[in-house]
Formats: C-alpha cells, structure tokens, sequence
C-alpha cells in the first residue's frame, strides 16, 4: 500500500508530456487498469496533497509500473525531472478499474491527452482475447498523439481526431466517435472513456443514445485517494447522494454519476 | 519512555491522535497501521440524521494547505453506532465521537445518545465547522450561543469527558475558551480550520462550489500553535492542539505551546502512517531536548 519505488526511467513523449518506469521494493501485487496511485511529489509540504495519477502499463505482478504524466503546475513540474535511480514515493494502487465482460465482443475505447494510460495494457490485453477493439484518440494537435503506435502494434484499430486538422479526422474525438458509431455495421457493445470531463460527458451522451453501455474514469480533485478526506464525490444520478471516486470509483458506469 | 497522557480522563497510550475529518472512523487507516498504535482518533462529525454534504468541487489545494468544504458529510448516529462502534470495540485506541446539530436541541440529543455508547472514550463538540450554513461556526463564533450550546450539552454528559473543539474565525478565541470551561466543558480542541477562498481567475468564480472553505494544513500552524498558546493562559482544562502538524518537531511545539496532546489532521492524507510514525519519533526528541515525559513539557514555553 505504502511504497516506496525507483525511477527505472523518463522517458519524454511528446511536448509537455512524459512517460515515468518505477519499480517498487516489493511487487505491488495484481493491477486491474483503471485503477491509481497517489504520487507525492516532494518530500516538503508545498506542493502538499500527492497527485493521484492512473496506472498505465504494468508487469502482471506489479514488480514495475508505468505513469503517463502531462506537465501541468509544480508537482508535475518537479516529476518531470526525475532521473532514474531517483526515488519516489507512493500509495495504492486505489479504486476500480475498468470491467469488461466476457461477452462484450466488441469494445469502443476513447481516450483524450494522458487519458490514454489505463487502455496502454487493457487495449492490447481485449485484443489478444479476440476482441474487436477501436480505439478512438483526440488531441489538440498532431504532435500531442499519445500511444498510436502502441495501439496499432496491439491490434487494435486506430482512429484519429486532432482539434487543429494536422492528422486524422478534423474536428474533436467525440465528433469522430459520432461518425464511427454511424458508419459501424454493428455498434459496439461496450465503450470506455478516460480524458478531460467535457470528453466523457459526451462520449457518454452519445453512447447512451445508442444503447452502448459505457464506462467513465472521473478525475475529481482529490487529496488522499482512500477515502478519508470525501473530497473527490461524484453526485449520483438522480439522488441526494455522493459516492467517493476514490473507492467506488474512479471508473464508473456513465449512468450511475454525474460527469 | 512512557509518553502516555491523560486527557481529562482519556487515557491515550500517546499524544498523537487523529483529528475529526481526516480520519473517517478510523477504520478507514487499518489497511495502513494497527490503529492500536495510536493515542486515539476523533470520528467524523457525526450527526443524528445522515448528511450527504456539500456540492463538488469540496476540495483545493492551497500553498502548504488546503481548503476543504465537504459539509460535514456523514454516516449519521444510528450507522455509526451499529456498523462502526462494534469493529472499534476490539481495537485498543481511544476513541473520541465528534458530533455537531443544527439546533442546541440536535446537540443534547447527540450528546446524551453518545454519552450512553460503550466503547465511546469522549465527545467532541463541534462548534466549530466553517462549512455548513446552521449549526458548526454558527454556534461556535457567538459568545452566548456557545455558552448555551456547552452548558445544556453539560447537562446530560455524565459519563465521559466533554470537549468543545474552537473555532479560529473569531476575535478573541481565549474569550471563548473560558467560556467552555466555565459551562462545564473538560477540555478544548484548538483550532478547527480557518475560512479561506482560491478564485479560479479563467472562470472568475470561487474554486469551492460553497465559495469558502476550510484552510488546514501546515500553512496555518503558527496560527494554531499562537491561539493554543492563548487557551493556555486562560483555562485550565486540557487542550488538543491542532494545525498542520507533521513533524515530532510539531507536536512538541504545541505541547510547549500548553496542548496536553495533538491532533494530526490534513498530514494523514498525503502521509497516512503519520501518527504512529510520530508517536515512534516523540521519545527520542524528548530525549534529545532533556525531558522525561509528554507532560512535563505541557506549557514550557510559558514558563520563566
């Protein structure tokens, strides 16, 4: 639960995006993707909170763990310079990741900027269990594409959306995931979605209109990422009611909160 | 060394004890400690009925802080008792019930329910909350409505320590604290949070969807350690000193300061097996500053 990990590597991705190795003193045991860990980025207390950031690839047993990172204020500032054989410490892996079942044949995965870290296994993972995979990937630009390769490599088809027109579809990835699922012989049954709010609110709209079950990640600001502090709550649909991202969530059934 | 304190009759193993809000019921750290490593912990504020509290966002981070407005989020009296108490049962730590109502009626009901728990170790009144628009600060920034709220809550505790946990937003808090002990109270929380707000300059609105919130962590530590220093002075009743702590450097400054023992609040999340990491810590610095105990150093900065 409490580790403390080595930076293996650091490896810069695209512009202002990176990609952290760790290896923790023990293995952390089994991941499911989707799930966190809570990163502290100093040993000092400004920053204070630790950033709760998604697993991304990972050996089965947890021995070394991969962070798909976006430089974004201090914390992330002081993380992009680490170097390996730094140290780093860190809690989880927390929450619920992503569920898909046996029978859904076919899987719609959206993902937008570092919200492509939980499908960096779980794509190549449903592919090889002979599934049909599209993965759907938005960035502002050409050069923010995170993980083509990666996916193309899995199996998985590939579509691409840049907001700028400089690859892919021109436009936004929810626009281009609209065309798909009006193109698409069959709709896929199961779609999952991890990127900013305005992302998944319509990933899910859309999904919802057509009948596909699909799966949000929520990224509410956080400050322990355990269940203490209940400051991460998503609103249930329809009720007086939170629930606590951390421990119900982070990924959820797009009908069950609100986004 | 033996660093174990009396708190009004609260028998705490050590000084370092979880602060209402941070710690949930406690139950929430096992996956991290053995909870009877520590002194105690005080429950999230309970109240009768549950809460689901505030709108989102609750929750932001502040320089060397943060502000917090979850609106007193809770299980209620009836979970509480029936699907926590008997789990902490078994535990060996002091656990201090925190609680709060909307009306002096809501707080005696609570106080006597709570005073009638086995298991319960004492209760927290807070008076104090930031974050809700009836009851918590409500209460506890009025003279007289604090001195009403402790004294009927007084009269129905007869079992176990009552301590009233103080509100920062006031002007003169040492006022307030001779206000507690002269309804009765045995002893004083200080400080709950400081009201605070971040402005989201894109969107030119509060970050907190309540607009204020609660300050805490150790950006407001010379704050707390000054108004404990002020309780002190004023009242004789134990004091819990509470604000950003995450040192032993820390603690030992609040009971210099005159806490008889401290709470750990915001550190918990970004450290979660800080307390029984200080708890370890304490004797040696004790050693290293030359005192024996905890309690001998209670107020040393005090004194000639």
């Amino acid at each position: 639960m409490t580790m403390q990990c080595a930076v293996i590597s650091n490896r810069p991705l695209t512009e202002g995006f990176f990609h952290l190795s760790l290896a923790p003193e023990e293995p952390m045991g089994a991941i499911t993707p989707g799930q966190f860990v809570m990163i502290r980025c100093c040993d000092f207390t400004d920053p204070l909170l630790r950033r709760p950031m998604s697993v991304a690839d990972f050996e089965p047993d947890g021995s070394r763990f991969g962070l798909i990172v976006q430089t974004a204020g201090r914390g992330t500032g002081m993380l992009s310079h680490l170097v390996e054989g730094d140290r780093l410490d860190v809690i989880g892996p927390f929450g619920q990741g992503y569920n898909v079942p046996q029978e859904a044949k076919s899987v719609m995965i959206v993902a937008g900027g570092t919200g492509v870290a939980p499908f960096m296994t779980l794509a190549p993972t449903l592919a090889a269990g002979g599934k049909n995979v599209h993965v759907l990937l938005g960035a502002r630009t050409k050069g923010h594409l995170l993980m083509e390769e990666r996916f193309l490599h899995a199996g998985a088809q590939v579509h691409v959306a840049t907001e700028d027109g400089s690859k892919g579809f021109d436009g936004l990835v929810t626009e281009l995931m609209g065309k798909q699922l009006d193109h698409m012989d069959e709709p896929p049954d199961l779609a999952l979605a991890c990127g900013p709010a305005g992302m998944m609110r319509a990933v899910a709209t859309l999904a919802e209109h057509s009948n596909i079950p699909c799966q949000v990640s929520l990224e509410n600001s956080m400050a322990c990422g355990f269940g203490a502090c209940l400051g991460c709550v998503a609103h249930v649909r329809g009720e007086e009611r939170y629930v606590t991202v951390c421990r119900k969530g982070p990924v959820f059934d797009s009908r069950e909160v609100e986004i | 060394m033996d660093i174990s304190v009396d708190f009004s009759g609260i028998k705490l193993k050590n000084p370092v004890v979880g602060a209402s809000g941070t710690f949930g019921y406690g139950l929430t750290y096992e996956k991290f400690f053995d909870l009877s490593l520590i002194g105690g912990f005080c429950t999230k504020g309970l109240s009768l009925q549950s809460r689901a509290g505030n709108p989102i966002p609750r929750i932001c981070e502040t320089p060397s802080g943060m502000l917090n407005a979850i609106g007193l989020q809770n299980v209620g009296l009836d979970k509480f008792t029936s699907k926590k108490m008997p789990k902490l049962r078994k535990i060996d730590t002091a656990v201090i019930a925190n609680f709060f109502g909307e009306t002096v009626e809501e707080y005696t009901e609570l106080a006597a329910k709570l005073d009638a728990i086995d298991g319960v170790h004492g209760l927290e009144m807070n008076i104090s909350c930031p974050n809700v628009e009836k009851g918590g600060a409500a209460f506890g920034t009025d003279i007289k409505t604090t001195e009403a709220v402790v004294k009927a809550c007084r009269s129905v505790v007869k079992n176990k320590p009552l301590i009233v946990k103080l509100s920062p937003n006031v002007t003169d808090i040492s006022e307030f604290a001779r206000v507690c002990e002269a309804s009765g109270a045995d002893g004083l929380s200080v400080i709950n949070t400081l009201v605070g707000m971040v402005i989201d300059i894109t969107k030119r609105k509060p970050v907190l969807a309540n607009g204020a919130g609660g300050l805490s962590g150790p950006a407001i530590r010379p704050v707390a350690v000054r108004m404990v220093w002020q309780c002190y002075k004023a009242v004789k009743i134990p004091i819990f000193g509470i604000g950003g702590i995450a040192s032993a450097r820390d603690v030992v400054e609040f009971i210099m300061a005159g806490a008889t023992a401290v709470q750990v609040g915001t550190m918990n999340f970004v450290s979660p097996g800080i307390i029984p990491q200080l708890a370890e810590e304490l004797p040696e610095l004790l050693r290293r500053l030359g005192a024996d105990s905890v309690t001998e150093l209670v107020g040393a900065a005090h004194r000639d």
